[in-house]
């Protein structure tokens, strides 16, 4: 079953903490992390399905899957100085795979691909003690064409219907967002009123809205990311988001949300 | 929106798979980074750049990187993680 619902931020700089950001602003996110982590550990979750957008990190030119299940015993990345292993709860894995096939999503499967940082940074804050498996489920953003707002809505709909179906209790966490715009000019001006005005909507419970959203939109935005915030909320439907934080950095909107079932 | 407004991320062409093959590297692949580091023309070579690729990687040539269908975010990358081995950066200050 699905037990909780949230949407936290990756950007690497609330990890890496180099010279060029607000001390006290990142430390904020940090204490909205550590409620995310104190929730973890009371909802007695069994696994987390973290749904991330790799950063041209597990899946280059070669193949680019719209949506994919890692299905492997563990996982495993890099990011610079940072090295990190999770364990994948491989039966929960395989079932949503599985039954996402059996339910229409075309999904990619891997047992091998390296882990993206988008999945490693929040769950290096969140990660409730004792620590929990993995179901690592990948979103493309950055290769287009992506997925679009709907058929990631969709598909967090069947994710839910699939989470709920199962006897674990699983949380389900989009990572990613908000507004940014890495390697272009827009860099150091993201779009912090259209966040604004998103966290609007998602506490008011229309979360659906975002699935009418265009993929330009979302580019032209610095949104692409929201992807992931879509399936997430295709899980919980019109469950009202209450925002932990919204700390806009000069590059980045950091936000933590959980969704309340 | 305007259809003349262009997106950030667009696809990426074939004609610039090696270069974004050799972005991808830079920023992903540590032995590829160092051997660049020690020898870029070496390195090229070993992905088959064609030149006016080879010329704006090395000049560090954003615009062209891009005009010629490098992706943003890996043009972004290669570059960070170049600069973070030929000047060590601070990380973790506070």
């Amino acid at each position: 079953m699905l037990v909780g619902a949230f949407a936290c931020a990756h950007t690497p700089q609330l990890l890496a903490r180099p010279g060029t950001e607000d001390r006290d602003l990142v430390l904020r996110v940090h204490a909205a992390f550590a409620r995310v982590k104190r929730r973890l550990e009371a909802l007695r979750a069994d696994a987390i399905a973290i749904v991330a957008g790799d950063h041209v990190e597990a899946f280059f030119l070669d193949a680019v899957p719209a949506l994919a299940v890692y299905v492997g015993a563990e996982c495993a990345g890099t990011f610079g100085q940072y090295r990190y292993r999770f364990p994948i709860h491989e039966p929960l894995a395989r079932s949503i795979v599985e039954q996402g096939v059996e339910r229409g999503f075309d999904l990619c499967y891997t047992q091998s691909a390296p882990l993206d940082y988008a999945f490693y940074v929040p769950l290096y804050f969140t990660m409730p003690e004792p620590s929990l498996p993995i179901v690592p489920l990948h979103v493309n953003v950055y290769l287009p064409p992506q997925p679009t707002p709907r058929r990631c809505y969709e598909w967090g709909g069947a994710l839910g219907a699939i989470l709920q179906g199962g006897s674990e209790r699983v949380v389900l966490m989009a990572s990613g967002g908000m507004s940014h715009f890495p390697g272009t000019d827009r860099y150091a001006s993201p779009e912090f009123e259209y966040d604004r005005r998103l966290l609007d909507t998602l506490r008011a419970g229309r979360g659906r809205e975002l699935a009418a959203v265009t993929g330009e939109e979302l580019d032209k935005m610095g949104n692409i990311e929201l992807r992931t915030w879509a399936v997430v909320l295709g899980a919980v439907g019109d469950a009202k988001a209450d925002v932990y934080c919204y700390e806009p950095s000069w590059h980045h909107g950091n936000a933590v949300v959980e969704w309340t079932l | 929106m305007s259809a003349a407004e262009p997106l950030h991320y667009r696809f990426p062409p074939a004609s610039a798979y090696r270069l974004n093959r050799c972005l991808f590297a830079l920023k992903s692949d540590d032995g590829f980074r160092a051997r660049f580091l020690k020898d870029a023309g070496a390195a090229i070579r070993e992905i088959g750049l064609a030149a006016a690729d080879a010329a704006a990687l090395v000049q560090g040539d954003r615009d062209t990187l891009l005009a010629r269908g490098a992706h943003p975010y890996l043009v972004f990358m290669a570059d960070l993680r170049l600069r973070m081995e030929r000047e060590p950066v601070t990380f973790e200050y506070f």
